[in-house]
């Protein structure tokens, strides 16, 4: 997969993030199409794109909330890091360990991002993480599937990790 | 021990990069709100206001697409509505027509024509016969004369118990006598089938060369074998060819056959008109009186 490719993908994130997602919350739990771009930059470029790539979505979105500049680029720059760290120990071609990747960086994203946003109010982030982030987090784990059917269709190599015969 | 971290530092691109990132993260989020509303704008101004731009192309999209169903529905309904009121102006129309027809007969007439409705018409060249929808339950006979206000149509041939058939003009078998009403040239307008061409035509036979017959002239019927009353209109002469003892007078007939709804047969004129009927009794009661006198006479 080109990186020009990957660029428009991050691009496409950020407005189907804001356009598309409230449309397919399943009660009241929301996909993340950032933490999905990130954790796969990590897979096919590695760690350090994946963590800038992780700042600049991050601070893209940031802009919207001026009183938490710089929380989503802190969260998805550790998260693009800590996936593509991940992605060095394991099977890079198996759905399951995309799905577990995806699932453990969604709900760390949502762990640094709702702790600092509701750290004088820890009892409404555990409440949030439970009604919110664990349902969430599966939803955004889910595309897992969607992806890897992509990218053995497309043969993306870096992520369905065989070839077509 | 700041040296002994640049080292690691550059010895690790990754961690480097993701210092950095981590370091320029808390900056952003220990800075003053008035800066942070600074970045934030600058940011949404360059960046998320193309972003919003393309969401708001995506959600327009989607509402496009929600209008066009909903006014694919209204459409639907619409063309329904219209061609219920297209009918309507058409039914409107004719009846328009049929009113200012009957307004013309006066009354004694009026009583003597039973609206009918054509109920089958038989497809090819040419229409050959017609269905109507009354017969022997109200008293038609065979050779009942059958208008529209457009002119004359044709006959009665056969009556069942609610149904008739009719012998229209444009039968082969038809045969209308007829006189053009300015120069009252007398003839009998028939179709003619030409076999080549396939087109029918009616031409008025039996003239005399050099009569007063001109292109335009309007034929009506003239009453002689009192089928059909004098005056209904029949068409106009459309052409005329002399011959040497004859002229062919092709007619063009007033009623459009093919969009024939309603017709009106006129009951008094089967064989003996009404009015002659009236006329007979009249003179049979004078006479029947004259007698009378003439035997009371001393």
């Amino acid at each position: 997969m080109k990186s020009g490719w990957f660029a428009g993908l991050a691009v496409a994130a950020v407005i189907l993030d804001s356009a598309v997602v409230p449309e397919i919350e399943i009660l009241g739990a929301r996909p993340d199409f950032l933490v999905l771009v990130v954790a796969y930059a990590g897979l096919v470029f590695g760690a350090r794109p994946a963590t800038i790539v992780g700042f600049i979505l991050g601070l893209i979105v940031d802009a919207e909330q001026p009183d938490y500049l710089g929380l989503h680029a802190l969260s998805l720059s550790l998260i693009g890091f800590a996936s593509a760290s991940a992605w060095e120990h394991l099977v890079r071609g198996s759905l399951f360990v995309q799905i577990c990747v995806l699932l453990g960086a969604a709900l760390a994203h949502d762990i640094i991002y709702y702790v600092v946003y509701y750290r004088n109010h820890l009892d409404m982030f555990a409440r949030f993480f439970v009604r919110f982030g664990l349902l969430g987090a599966a939803y955004t784990a889910a595309f897992a599937v969607v992806i890897h059917v992509l990218a053995r269709i497309y043969t993306w190599r870096s992520i369905a990790g065989v070839t077509r015969a | 021990m700041l040296a002994q971290l640049t080292r690691v530092l550059r010895g690790n691109r990754e961690l480097s990069t993701l210092l950095i990132c981590v370091a320029l993260s808390i900056m952003c989020l220990v800075l003053p709100p008035g800066a942070q509303q600074r970045i934030s704008f600058v940011l949404s101004e360059a960046l998320l206001g193309h972003v919003e731009r393309l969401s708001s192309v995506f959600a327009e999209y989607r509402r496009v697409g929600e209008e066009n169903a909903a006014l694919r529905h209204i459409a639907i309904d619409l063309m329904t509505e219209r061609s219920a009121l297209v009918a309507y102006r058409h039914e409107n129309q004719r009846l328009r027509e049929l009113v200012g027809f009957l307004v013309a007969f006066p009354e004694e007439e009026l009583a003597e024509m039973i609206p009918a409705r054509v109920i089958g018409m038989p497809g090819g060249r040419v229409v050959e016969s017609m269905k109507i929808d009354k017969g022997e339950d109200r008293r038609l006979r065979p050779g009942m004369p059958i208008v529209v206000p457009g002119g004359l149509v044709g006959k009665i041939a056969s009556v069942f118990h609610d149904r008739s058939l009719v012998e229209p003009l444009t039968s082969a078998s038809s045969g209308v006598s007829v006189i053009t009403e300015r120069g009252r040239v007398r003839g009998v307008v028939k179709p003619r089938f030409g076999a080549a061409s396939r087109r029918v035509s009616w031409e008025i036979d039996y003239v005399q060369a050099r009569s007063n017959v001109r292109e335009g002239d309007l034929v009506v019927t003239s009453g002689l074998g009192e089928v059909y009353p004098p005056g209904i209109n029949v068409g106009r002469v459309i052409r005329t060819v002399e011959g040497p003892l004859t002229m062919s007078i092709e007619v063009e007939l007033a009623v459009d056959f093919s969009t024939v709804e309603q017709v009106f047969v006129l009951t008094g004129r089967a064989g003996v008109p009404a009015k002659l009927d009236g006329l007979r009794e009249r003179l049979i009661a004078e006479l029947d009186n004259e007698r009378a006198a003439l035997e009371g006479r001393p």
